[in-house]
């Protein structure tokens, strides 16, 4: 799947919640309609931006996936600013 | 994180004595919601306790950083929910973003504590308790309180042989240099569901011979044999240990090759077949109507034995299945009057005690046979996977049915 983006944020190697709160400040410098991609190493990030989704009213999460990387699997979250 | 102004730390530990006390404080869990419904800390009493995932606080509270979106949720919404007259204890999966919580708690004058390496390290929390200790014979209930797990060390004359042990081996091989023993045999019982055994490991690791019943050396769903060498345990055998003897019980019912293991007249290593409050359920393997005969007569032969013997089960289901010093044990006799399962079977007639035991089935857990594939060498998890299998506490007894409802 590749996945349409317009900035990227590197989140490897933070625990949570940062992973989640920096995307979250990204995603208010964004435009309307730009997704921020998230790249992130905390396994937990997977649910938890799922579970973010489902409060937040300004973003839509468009797309995750999991990439073997060194050591350790990387976590991507693409997030849409909708208002 | 660089702020901590006087904030208080509860490891697992410390977690652990103010459950056996029962101390009075409440729970703010910021895990998401599944999390929590999967696994939640449990005491001699429940623990009262409010989810609100992190990730809703920070979007609902509305600012940037975390603990203001923390202090501005909490003063806002959270505020009636929460007591003032006890600690909070502020938890999360690994225990950084609990920090917060307990950050923003204090700034809104809350008494706080935040649960050290969250949830995972309660999980993966165990404690070391004697049951008898001398140069002739020692016995060390190793437990993981969390999962409500318990293993023995059973030692004499620097000789130990390990029963059940479970994933994490730093209990046992930690025991063993500071008692300065030997292990010389490691056993499980049977073949687990609910926790991945240590026993392979503990054996390649200390150069002992690991026993295991060759029933239980079969998946009972895949009917595929185990992947390991392994010695096999027989009805009646005896295992040396210093100056005694353990022997063999081979009591199939919890699985087919379920062995018991008896030291003299005093102690019953019962594995899962007599617990403390209830006794195991027979529907594992996929077959309860099958198995559940086999487990009442299994279950009359370990009602036979001196009443006076110590009952060293495999589970608990409840912290307050402990005596007063955080122990799981009692005589048999003692058991025979307030084991629900141990009740019902002195009550009711063969038949009457098999349909007892079908009824009170609690829910079955789908991780339960991917567990034994675990332990029969079928398949080998990365180490996070075997975390993710092994979260919450164990369902290997009856009683859970009538305790939560079977969820």
């Amino acid at each position: 799947m590749s996945q349409v983006f317009d900035k990227t944020l590197d989140a490897r190697g933070l625990n949570c919640p940062m992973p989640l709160v920096n995307a979250r400040k990204e995603l208010g410098k964004l435009e309307l309609g730009q997704v921020l991609k998230v790249l992130a190493t905390d396994r937990g990030s997977v649910s938890d931006f799922q579970g973010w989704a489902k409060v937040a009213k300004n973003m839509v999460l468009v797309g995750q996936e999991t990439e073997a990387g060194e050591g350790a699997n990387v976590y991507v979250h693409y997030v849409k600013r909708t208002a | 994180m660089t702020e901590r102004p006087n904030g208080e730390v509860w490891t697992a530990e410390e977690l652990l004595g103010r459950l056996e006390r029962g101390d009075t404080f409440f729970v703010l869990d910021v895990r998401n919601r599944d999390e929590f419904e999967r696994f939640r800390l449990e005491g001699r009493r429940p623990v009262p306790a409010v989810n609100i995932p992190y990730f809703e606080m920070l979007e609902l509270g509305g600012k940037d950083e975390m603990l203001d979106s923390v202090v501005a949720y909490i003063g806002r919404d959270l505020a009636d929910q929460l007591p003032s007259d006890r600690p909070i204890l502020a938890v999360c999966a690994k225990g950084d973003t609990s920090e917060f919580a307990a950050q923003g708690l204090r700034r809104l004058n809350y008494t706080s504590a935040n649960l050290k390496g969250g949830m995972k390290a309660w999980g993966e929390f165990y404690a070391t308790r004697a049951l008898a200790e001398g140069p002739d014979l020692a016995i060390y209930q190793v437990s993981r309180p969390a999962r409500g797990c318990l293993s023995y060390v059973v030692a004499s004359a620097g000789k130990a042989i390990v029963i059940d042990p479970l994933r994490h081996l730093h209990p046992y091989l930690d025991l063993a240099r500071v008692r300065g023993l030997a292990i010389e045999a490691v056993i499980d019982t049977h073949g687990h569901a609910d926790h991945i055994s240590g026993g392979r490991a503990l054996a390649g690791k200390t150069g002992a011979s690991y026993y295991l019943h060759p029933y239980d050396a079969i998946h009972p769903v895949d009917v595929l044999p185990a992947t390991f060498p392994y010695e096999f345990i027989r009805d009646g055998q005896m295992f040396p240990i210093g100056r005694h003897e353990l022997e063999a019980l081979h009591i199939p019912g919890h699985t087919l090759g379920l062995v018991a293991f008896r030291l003299d007249d005093r102690y019953l290593f019962t594995g899962d077949s007599i617990f403390i409050r209830s006794i195991a359920r027979p529907d594992l393997g996929g077959k309860a109507e099958t198995w559940a005969p086999l487990h009442a007569r299994s279950l009359r032969r370990l009602l036979g034995l001196p009443g006076g013997i110590t009952v060293l089960p495999g589970h608990f289901s409840s912290l307050d299945e402990a005596d007063q010093t955080g122990r799981f044990a009692a005589s048999l006799d003692d058991l025979k009057t307030r084991n629900d399962g141990l009740v019902a079977l002195q009550r009711e007639s063969e038949d009457g005690f098999v349909r007892y035991l079908l009824d009170s089935l609690p829910r079955y857990v789908p991780e339960y046979v991917d567990i034994k594939r675990v332990n029969a060498g079928l398949v080998a998890p990365a180490e996070e996977d075997a975390a993710t299998l092994e979260l919450g506490k164990n369902v290997c007894a009856l009683s859970q049915a009538y305790a939560s409802g079977g969820r």
